[in-house]
């Protein structure tokens, strides 16, 4: 019962923020949105028995990801005048199609899953566990996942430099020449 | 102590929360004393003996203080900010371990829970200097996301190190496995040490002090996002800070320097509040020795020292453990 009722609740507010994200109009409305779906997110792995997830989900999606989006729109405007407005009617119909398809690819892997324990059965959140089986038996993707990071992070560095020399950022004398010196 | 784990969470987070404001309060006192005692000069004398009653006094006049929404501010997210800073400040509260038994929720990922919450207060700041429409409070919500996000990987890496010491996330664990003075701030040398100093630094940074308080330096961005905000709306902000560099002094003493545990001399709550209270004080005593950084240098230092250290510092304690 404790167990719906709180399945409820966060279905209810995730599903909400979540509608928020995509018709809210104002872009940066929609960020904030965001946030809280993650964080609702990160509850559902609470009440799942899954508070490593949760803290994790915290600590990378709405401390890293949601962050790192405010600064996209940050880089997009001016520093002072009007809102952020979200174009609408750009995509015609992929955005809903890519929607489905996702949503069904999901559905279909979490059906073919082996059913979740039911009831509030204390497991045995190990961390240690954990760890040890990302090195060992799933070192192959966490590996990939890491060449997949590092070619990020160099598009990013290809994509942002620029031709020519570095710039040089102005360094000031650690002291006063000798003439302004009191 | 009560049998009942909601009854006990329930008692013992009010009276947490109550005694922490209290003090987070009052060290704003204590700060403009030691301040004063540091630049010779008296600090708050007026109000009662050595001033003791300016704090009453100043928190009756932010009571009274008009709330003022700027007319081009974004009035619910202007309004928000502020509540949901101290709300974000207090959470990590919730497992720190003050004593044998006196904590809120001894989690077994409670460092992670820490600072993955305190990870959080970045996004009110923003959403501040944002809502306020205001160019300086935009260029300090900006500066301060910047920030906080480059400086919570050493954050996180010099927190690892006790982890791996420990091997434990629980910060009881953490606090047990540093029983008989073994702090890992002493023990081992190398690594232990050097990342007490790194989290004690890189909690400055997340708290926005001196040397690292670009996000509110007074003489460029006048106050940064609290620029527009008056009366107890700012007061939130203000209590916030010194509630998160609170709260940062005590994570430091329960990770590195043995929490409630002092050896021969006993164990208890009074020698966490010792430390908590003595690391506090440290945070003074650097915010009125130390200059700010340039916005440059602060990307320097953490993107080309300090994370490569900690990083360093991570893999030498994992030796250690798997050397011993």
């Amino acid at each position: 019962m404790g167990a719906w009722l709180a399945f409820g609740l966060i279905a209810v507010v995730l599903l909400g923020a979540a509608a928020m994200v995509v018709t809210s109009r104002d872009l940066v409305r929609g960020v904030l949105w965001l946030a809280v779906a993650l964080l609702t997110t990160a509850v559902a792995y609470v009440v799942l028995h899954a508070d490593f997830l949760a803290a994790a989900q915290v600590l990378l999606y709405t401390g890293g990801v949601v962050t790192l989006m405010l600064f996209a729109v940050m880089l997009t405007r001016r520093l002072s005048g009007a809102r952020v407005l979200v174009e609408r009617g750009q995509g015609g119909a992929r955005g809903p199609v890519v929607a489905v398809l996702l949503f069904a690819l999901l559905a279909t892997t979490l059906l073919r899953a082996p059913p979740l324990v039911s009831g509030s059965v204390a497991m045995p959140a190990d961390t240690q566990a954990l760890g040890a089986l990302i090195l060992t038996d799933l070192v192959l993707p966490f590996e990939l996942l890491g060449v997949l990071l590092l070619a990020a992070m160099v598009g990013a560095i290809v994509l942002a430099r620029t031709d020519g020399p570095p710039r040089k950022i102005p360094r000031l004398p650690s002291r006063l020449p000798p003439e302004r010196q009191p | 102590m009560i049998e009942n784990p909601w009854l006990h969470g329930l008692v013992l987070g009010l009276v947490v929360v109550a005694v922490v404001m209290g003090v987070a309060a009052f060290s704003i006192w204590y700060e403009r004393k030691f301040a004063g005692l540091l630049q010779n000069r008296p600090g708050p004398t007026e109000v009662g003996p050595w001033g003791l009653g300016q704090l009453i006094a100043d928190a009756i006049k932010l009571l009274q203080k008009e709330q003022i929404v700027p007319a081009a501010a974004d009035r619910p997210l202007f309004l928000l900010a502020p509540l949901l800073v101290l709300t974000a400040a207090l959470v990590p509260l919730a497992v720190i371990p003050w004593g044998p038994g006196l904590v809120g929720a001894d989690l077994h990922v409670g460092v992670l829970f820490a600072l993955a919450a305190s990870s959080l207060m970045l996004f009110p700041v923003w959403m501040a200097g944002w809502a306020s429409n205001n160019k300086y409070a935009l260029l300090g919500g900006m500066r301060s996301v910047a920030q906080g996000i480059s400086y919570e990987i050493p954050l996180l890496l010099s927190a690892t190190v006790p982890i791996v010491l420990a091997q434990s996330f629980r910060l009881g664990d953490i606090v047990a496995a540093q029983e008989g003075l073994r702090w890992f701030a002493l023990w081992p040398p190398g690594p232990g040490t050097l990342a007490f100093g790194l989290f004690m630094a890189t909690a400055l940074a997340e708290a926005n002090r001196i040397p690292f308080d670009i996000p509110e330096a007074e003489s460029e961005l006048v106050a940064g996002v609290t620029v527009e905000y008056t009366g107890m709306n700012f007061g939130m902000f203000y209590l916030a800070e010194y509630l998160h560099t609170f709260i940062a002094s005590a994570l430091g003493a329960a990770l590195f320097l043995g929490g409630w545990d002092m050896g021969p001399l006993g164990a208890g709550l009074h020698w966490m509040v010792l430390k908590t209270l003595v690391l506090f004080a440290g945070i003074f005593w650097v915010r009125w020795s130390l200059l700010r950084l340039r916005s440059d240098q602060l990307m320097e230092l953490c993107w080309r020292w300090l994370v490569p250290g900690s990083l360093l510092l991570v893999m030498a304690a994992a030796l250690w453990v798997h050397l011993t």
